[in-house]
């Protein structure tokens, strides 16, 4: 018994460690024929790290195209996205669990509706009202049309459900507004939920692609991800520069995987709250 | 009284407002209009919109290239959501007891699900690279002659999922880690007590009691599926051949690239009502199977 204990345990990690080896290993690849030369890169069987580790590709690469400006753009973009989501779902959530009013029940359904519509099949549609309203080509198209989310809206609800009424309503005979026991009772309780939305909504909006690609045509408003695209297409066609092409992914990537290291606890938490909101 | 109420009504309405009008404005308004402009002809040029019925529908039900998508996109979800699945839970079960060390694994292979699709998009066509590409040099490493990947009809599309798995994997694996860990104790001591083996435990114990979980993953990766966009624009653009265009695909180059405005309603109106279906026939094969407790 206690061999096969043993044996169980080893086998599980280096199941374990080979199953991570693999994961990580595309970042691997991807930081190393950043840093090979061109003919190093064409090179087969390719090597597993460079001779001479070439820095220069990540500066040659930030410069060959305006990547500190996308930077700036992606997010600029996802932070303000953020700070709208907290305001409005944060308000949507409290009317519907701590307000009385008629059409609550239908409002409810619609945004349930909502929640299962593929928000990629109304992308022409959106468009086209986007162009109607002349905010193609802007940061105000950019930000309006993603400042709404049914999953932000459904995470604070199922977390202002958790707040016993009775706050609420010691909080009104006090003469407290609807506002003011909004934000100073219900958010601080349930801080740990905006924390995960702001984190998720963040991290959604910074990788978005598709969306803000259709609606923006002037190169100085892409996002990180069409500017990485459109290097990629000049650059990359013929295989002419793939260890910038890998450079300039790199420096994309890092923020995200630096935000991630830090916040790793709460992201894994917002999973548990993610299921927990699908339940109810 | 009355008035009282009004009022009531009126302030709520105001909070629901910042929420409401843009989700109004950019989600049920093109809603309504999609389905408005799957009965007509245009070309985005022309200031008159033609009604033409029921007629895009039904060029749309005899275009083979429909049917081809229709195809991919079923290709696409079952070879997507199922591995994923399968993986995510192998690994969560595999990491379930560990601790310190445990963290490291997990780090790893949640790190994909963070990153953005398009550079790492970009990272797998560098390994799909058909002549001096990482996936070639594996497959000669055992003796393999190398494909073509996704320059290969036959192969672009398993190498589209492939990175998908990747990608998607170890977030089902979070979902799973969190649902193994809430299984009550006791149970499974219980079922050691009457002598089950392992396969037994994780079969008649396990499996039942994170069913919730299975069924929540399911309708969240298929309507993913349905929805891929980035990777099949960085990878192949739909391509080789039409090979790995989904019905999305298909939606997106209708309206952007051939501004034939109406037919690509009609795929978006039947992409809605696709999605509509499966999350209706998830939640009642749920209703039947799914063991809540």
């Amino acid at each position: 018994m206690p061999y096969n204990r043993v044996f169980f345990k080893i086998l599980r990690h280096l199941l374990l460690a080979a199953a991570a080896i693999i994961m990580a290993f595309p970042f691997y690849w991807l930081v190393m024929s950043a840093l090979k030369t061109n003919d190093e890169i064409w090179q087969f069987p390719p090597a597993l790290w460079p001779d001479t580790p070439l820095w220069s590709n990540f500066v040659d690469a930030w410069q060959a195209a305006p990547f500190a400006q996308y930077l700036f753009n992606s997010i600029f973009v996802a932070g303000s996205i953020v700070v709208i989501q907290v305001i409005n779902s944060g308000m949507m959530a409290y009317a519907l669990t701590h307000m009385k009013f008629r059409l609550k029940g239908a409002m409810t359904m619609m945004i349930l509706i909502g929640y299962m519509v593929p928000a990629t099949a109304v992308y022409l549609p959106g468009y086209i009202i986007l162009g109607k309203l002349q905010l193609l080509d802007s940061y105000g198209g950019l930000i309006l049309s993603n400042c709404v989310s049914v999953f932000s809206i459904f995470l604070i609800r199922q977390a202002f459900l958790q707040v016993n009424h009775e706050l609420v309503e010691a909080g009104q005979i006090d003469g407290a507004s609807h506002m003011r026991i909004l934000w100073t009772i219900l958010v601080p309780l349930t801080r740990s939920s905006f924390a995960v939305l702001a984190l998720i909504t963040f991290i959604d909006q910074y990788n978005n692609y598709f969306w803000p690609m259709l609606i923006t045509r002037n190169p100085d408003l892409q996002l990180i991800s069409a500017g990485l695209r459109s290097f990629f297409v000049e650059g990359g066609a013929y295989g002419l520069k793939w260890p910038l092409i890998m450079a300039a992914s790199a420096f994309t990537i890092a923020p995200l995987l630096v935000l991630f290291l830090l916040t790793q606890k709460l992201i894994i938490q917002s999973v548990n709250l993610t299921a927990g909101s699908s339940k109810g | 009284m009355k008035r009282f109420k009004l009022a009531g009504d009126l302030k709520a309405f105001l909070f629901t407002l910042p929420a409401l009008a843009p989700l109004t404005l950019f989600w049920f308004i093109p809603l309504g209009y999609v389905v408005y402009l799957s009965f007509m002809e245009w070309d985005f040029m022309s200031p008159d919109k033609l009604f033409v019925g029921l007629d895009n529908y039904r060029y749309l039900f005899q275009n083979p290239a429909f049917y081809q998508s229709l195809r991919v996109t079923l290709w696409f979800c079952l070879g997507s959501v199922i591995p994923s699945m399968t993986l995510g839970l192998l690994l969560a079960l595999l990491l379930g007891g560990q601790g310190k060390g445990g963290a490291l694994y997990r780090t790893m292979m949640f790190a994909p699900w963070v990153t953005p699709t398009v550079a790492v998009s970009i990272v797998w066509s560098w390994i799909y690279e058909p002549e001096v590409g990482l996936a070639n040099s594996m497959l000669n490493l055992i003796g393999l002659d190398g494909v073509g990947w996704l320059k290969d009809p036959n192969w672009a599309l398993l190498g589209v999922l492939i990175m998908t798995v990747w990608k998607s994997a170890g977030w089902c694996m979070i979902f799973y880690l969190i649902a193994i860990r809430n299984v009550p104790a006791d149970l499974l001591e219980a079922a050691d007590l009457d002598g089950a083996n392992r396969w037994r435990k994780f079969r008649s114990v396990t499996l039942p009691l994170i069913s919730p979980t299975t069924f929540f993953l399911v309708i969240v990766q298929l309507i993913a599926a349905i929805q891929t966009y980035d990777q099949i624009n960085i990878l192949t653009q739909g391509g080789p051949s039409g090979s790995t265009r989904t019905l999305l695909y298909l939606y997106y180059q209708s309206a952007f690239t051939s501004f034939q405005i109406g037919e690509a309603s009609s795929v978006a109106v039947t992409i809605i009502f696709g999605c509509g279906a499966l999350s209706l026939i998830a939640f009642m094969a749920g209703r039947k199977t799914v063991h809540y407790h």
